[in-house]
């Protein structure tokens, strides 16, 4: 026992020698504060320009179904061929900024999350449009969208040398054991019945593993040749929350069961900020979250806003209240969004690994102008590195600025005729799907999956655990065979996946979760029906 | 943006007949689309787009080229697509990495093999080199193969996946110094491969030059040798393995260049043949191309042939007890 | 939430087909090779299976208490609009092109599910309108601005 802690504590400190890593890299921490010199450039008419330009495109593309942040920033690219470099990097990096912001209109307004890391906000974004509020809901994600990006950039800014050791302390062992800390939120993940929130993720975990195998190239439950990639993920994400909504509207009918006539609540910007002020306990956790795991290379961005969401309501006092349209999981899951932007950046530009695809994209914006990420960014084109980050300091606030001005606006999509919308949002999700890789294939599973989860909702499945599945289920297979091949070839399975004090850390939270939840669980529901539970 | 030009192809595929039999006198008529295995980001890609970026001029091809990425299963996905669903009528064409494609045809359980395609021109080849972590102890070539001697499948080796040239490089290694070590392919390419070894998850890596002449750059990791015949000019430091005592050939390279699907109108082979070379002489895609540390090697459709089917031999020959 | 309780019969189809899935994905599991490929199939696929049949043997007790069902009435109600969007996605999109597909499958849609009575020639006019207008916005977003290549056969 004495023999763990010590190992506990060792590692502890080299994480945790923030003080001399910082007077260490001396070249590091005068760069910190060198971000400040350099905010003129983002001031030039034309860099001024193009950071806007960013900002609006990227918020418009954000909000299109289908158009994840990744695929918004390659299709930037060949526009930054013409232009200098930190200018092509402003165009960048705004976009990147405000797509991911933008990813929570569509989650809001239509239930479609632009990308994984929007699933969590439609959870409770959707139902406050849907109750009117959807004025209050955008405001507040974007309020709550600046918030932790300004906090995720200060950090990339201040922190990268410390960060990017954190970045590297993760290996396939841990990244393993992050999985399985993500699918023990799958059962209580939007579902009223634990076991088929499970039976939901299992659906999910097997749905991931369609495909060619990446690591060892065997063809596994391949049985039409468009799914031979896999099933996209964005593509799965329009399907499994679009489609299920419009066949709702279908069955109400053209006398429209059950559907009332919609007041869109006119909502001040200044009543959001003090709600966001009020909600300080959501805002911390999901801007720490995101902060933390969206620097983890590969995991972080896409279950970011998940986990937030469940932490929040773990530690909220009105935990029945989530999912019904309660701001708390929807201010948590955007904070935690947008806290991952600066973060993920970190592996890229000091160790130029490319730590998310949208990172690898990125790369390519710099490498195109000559500029390798790493010293080479930072001593020899500081201009280029630092306008960069000040771009999208700047382009958090503009993102924000321009998202409540329009707030109020984009909330009327809640006064649509049902019959309309069910009709808008099944074009949106045609054409969306198809464009993430142009091919008919995308289209195909998003309508499959989509309406086998309109049946599944009818029985008392969900889409959100299901989802957890599909993101979750390579990474957590990856990790371990990847794992147990090191660990066989140096000292065994056993020490390699329970050794090492990471390992017991991530543990140790793997098991408190799943009992925090299971208590939790109980006590709610010890005046409600237990029959639920098992049901 | 060009990436999604792609789907012009596929959408005027449909009234293709408009092909006329005369020849194809007037080819390219409309954007012609490239499909890269590879997502968006990656090597292969990158390069893709900077070779292509010219094509629209008029001493080149007249029409834009645009990138559409397949990406998964260590490019199966997309060269089994090339091969049995794109359309042969040459605004269709793929990206090729060898000796991936050769060496999972001759594994097996893929749509394809080097006959489903025709070469058009190689515009790059990117070798393997033997990579180790910045503060590793080994600095030598010669290091690593007496630990591995030493110590048989303990030496922990990452490569961006299985038999693709990373793996043909580790292979060759093993064959040659007669040592066995334990090769870790990782999902997410040769990126993922490279953190592995800067985080010292494993004790070495077999990577991409150019992408290894980058973490160097940046003080992550130290490059012990070249898998090719001779040194190359981005390392000139770096010896070869052969140079280095061990017999590996220049089997592992990775080349990339531009095929089309068999069935493809001779005509239409015999124009890009003759255009796309001079497309990747441009003087603006060599500077580009050596900016982004992208090793150029620009061969015509000829000596591509002679190059796969020399690949082919070798790698059967590797291959066979496998 | 709950309009009416929900007959048994349709969670024991339900949860059935799931169980089915279930038991087919953990026989393909245990008896395709490279076994090596298929450790993790294996793995989640036996949970699946055990839950599934779980579920199902509950549905069979008629202790199902979560999830509503559908009703007959919604049933006929989604059926026309579910066949029509499967027909778009499925056959129209590539056989008449995305556009005349998308304007098409969006004109019967909204035709079908308008609470405006449809002798009213004011409500065709409004509808023809606002799928003049959807389309608009969806060439110009995808086909304009994105310069995405959708499938086209007739007209655009």
């Amino acid at each position: 026992m004495r023999g763990v802690f010590q190992r506990f504590m060792k590692t502890f400190a080299k994480l945790f020698s923030l003080l001399t890593v910082l007077s260490q890299e001396r070249a590091s921490a005068g760069g910190a504060v060198e971000f400040i010199f350099y905010f003129g450039d983002v001031f030039t008419p034309v860099n001024f320009g193009l950071l806007l330009l960013g900002t609006i495109g990227g918020l418009i593309l954000g909000a299109t179904p289908g158009l994840s942040p990744t695929m918004a920033v390659a299709l930037l690219i060949p526009f930054t061929f013409q232009l200098e470099a930190a200018q092509g990097l402003i165009l960048l990096g705004a976009a990147y900024t405000s797509t991911v912001a933008g990813g929570a209109v569509s989650a809001i307004l239509l239930k479609i999350p632009g990308a994984p890391a929007n699933i969590a906000t439609t959870l409770d974004g959707h139902a406050m449009a849907q109750k009117g509020e959807g004025a209050r809901a955008l405001q507040l994600s974007f309020l709550a969208s600046a918030v932790g990006g300004i906090f995720g950039v200060l950090l990339l800014i201040f922190l990268t040398p410390v960060l990017a050791r954190w970045a590297l302390a993760f290996g396939p062992s841990h990244l393993f054991w992050l999985a399985i800390l993500g699918v023990t939120v799958i059962g209580s993940l939007d579902s009223r019945s634990v076991v088929k929130g499970l039976l939901s993720g299992c659906i999910g975990l097997w749905l991931a593993t369609i495909g060619f195998d990446d690591i060892m190239g065997a063809q596994r439950f391949i049985f039409h040749p468009s799914l031979g990639g896999g099933i996209n993920i964005i593509a799965a994400l329009i399907g499994l929350f679009a489609i299920p909504q419009v066949i709702t509207m279908f069955a109400r009918g053209r006398r429209q069961d059950g559907a009332e006539v919609m007041r869109v609540q006119k909502h001040p910007i200044g009543a959001a900020v003090s709600e966001l002020l009020r909600n300080r306990r959501a805002v911390g956790i999901g801007t720490m979250t995101g902060s933390v795991i969206g620097l983890i290379p590969g995991v972080g961005g896409q279950i970011a806003g998940l986990v937030a969401y469940d932490q929040s309501r773990k530690f909220s006092p009105d935990r029945e209240k989530f999912g019904s349209g309660h701001p708390e999981g929807l201010i948590a899951a955007e904070s935690a969004n947008n806290a991952m932007v600066g973060p993920s950046l970190v592996p890229l530009l000091t160790l130029s690994i490319p730590g998310s695809p949208t990172a690898a994209v990125l790369l390519g914006g710099l490498l195109i102008h000559g500029i390798f990420p790493g010293t080479d960014l930072f001593d020899n084109h500081p201009d280029v590195a630092w306008t960069f980050i000040n771009s999208m300091l700047i382009g958090q606030v503009l993102m924000c600025i321009f998202g409540l001005y329009v707030a109020g606006l984009a909330a009327r999509v809640a006064q649509v005729p049902q019959s309309v919308m069910a009709a808008v949002v099944l074009g949106l999700a045609v054409f969306g799907s198809y464009s993430v890789q142009s091919s008919m294939g995308d289209v195909y599973v998003m309508a499959g999956l989509g309406v086998m989860m309109y049946f599944l909702e009818r029985f008392g499945f969900s889409a959100a655990p299901l989802v957890l599945g599909l993101i979750l289920g390579p990474i957590a297979e990856a990790n371990f065979i990847q794992g147990s091949m090191i660990a066989n070839a140096t000292d065994g399975v056993m020490p390699y996946f329970f050794g090492g004090s990471l390992n017991i850390f991530l543990i140790a939270v793997v098991i408190a979760s799943v009992f925090y939840s299971a208590w939790m669980e109980l006590r709610s529901r010890r005046y409600t029906s237990k029959e639920e539970i098992m049901a | 943006m060009k990436k999604l030009l792609a789907g012009a192809a596929i959408a005027l595929a449909g009234l293709s007949t408009t092909a006329v039999a005369d020849g194809h006198a007037n080819y390219p008529e409309r954007p012609i689309m490239m499909m890269v295995s590879y997502g968006a980001g990656g090597a292969t890609d990158f390069q893709a787009r900077i070779v292509t970026m010219t094509a629209g001029n008029e001493d080149a091809l007249g029409m834009p080229i645009a990138i559409l990425n397949k990406p998964g299963a260590g490019g199966r996905v997309g060269w089994n697509w090339l091969a049995s669903q794109a359309d042969a009528d040459g605004y269709t064409l793929g990206a090729y990495n060898i000796p991936h494609f050769i060496a999972q045809s001759i594994k097996g359980g893929v749509e394809y093999s080097a006959d489903s395609f025709e070469p058009i021109a190689n515009w790059g080849a990117d070798p393997a080199v033997l990579v180790v972590g910045a503060d590793s102890e080994f600095n030598t070539l010669q290091d690593v193969v007496d630990f591995a001697s030493a110590n048989p499948g303990k030496l922990t080796t990452s490569g961006a996946g299985l038999f693709v040239g990373h793996h043909i490089a580790a292979l060759q290694m093993e064959k040659a110094g007669g040592f066995s070590m334990a090769y870790i392919p990782t999902k997410g390419g040769g990126a993922a491969a490279m953190k592995a070894v800067i985080a010292g998850e494993v004790m070495a890596g077999i990577n991409n030059l150019s992408d290894a002449f980058r973490a160097r750059e940046a003080g992550n990791v130290k490059i012990l040798a070249v898998a090719d015949l001779e040194r190359n000019a981005f390392l000139p430091d770096v010896p070869t393995m052969k140079e280095s005592g061990l017999d590996v050939d220049n089997s592992s390279v990775n080349f990339r260049g531009i095929m089309v699907p068999k069935g493809t109108p001779q005509g239409v082979i015999d124009k890009l043949a003759e255009t796309v070379p001079a497309m990747f002489e441009n003087t603006r895609v060599a500077g580009k191309m050596k900016a982004g540390g992208s090793p150029m090697h620009i061969m015509t459709r000829d000596e591509v042939l002679e190059m796969w089917a020399a690949r082919e031999v070798t790698l059967r020959e590797l291959l066979a007890g496998l | 939430m709950s309009e009416m309780s929900l007959p048994r019969v349709q969670h024991i189809i339900g949860s059935g087909i799931v169980a089915a899935v279930g038991i087919w994905v953990t026989y393909v599991s245990y008896t395709q090779q490279p076994s090596e490929a298929f450790l993790f199939p294996r793995l989640i696929s036996t949970v699946f299976v055990v839950l599934a049949l779980w579920t199902f043997f509950k549905a069979c007790l008629g202790r199902t208490r979560v999830g509503n069902g559908i009703s007959a009435r919604q049933l006929t109600n989604l059926l026309p609009g579910l066949v029509i969007a499967l027909v778009y996605i499925f056959w129209a999109a590539r056989g008449l092109g995305f556009y005349t597909a998308t304007a098409i499958a969006f004109f019967i849609l909204l035709s079908l599910y308008d609470p405006a009575p449809h002798g009213l020639v004011k409500s065709w006019v409004k509808r023809v309108i606002i799928t003049a207008c959807f389309m608009a916005v969806m060439y110009g977003l995808f086909a304009v601005l994105l310069k995405v290549y959708t499938p086209r056969e007739i007209l655009f």
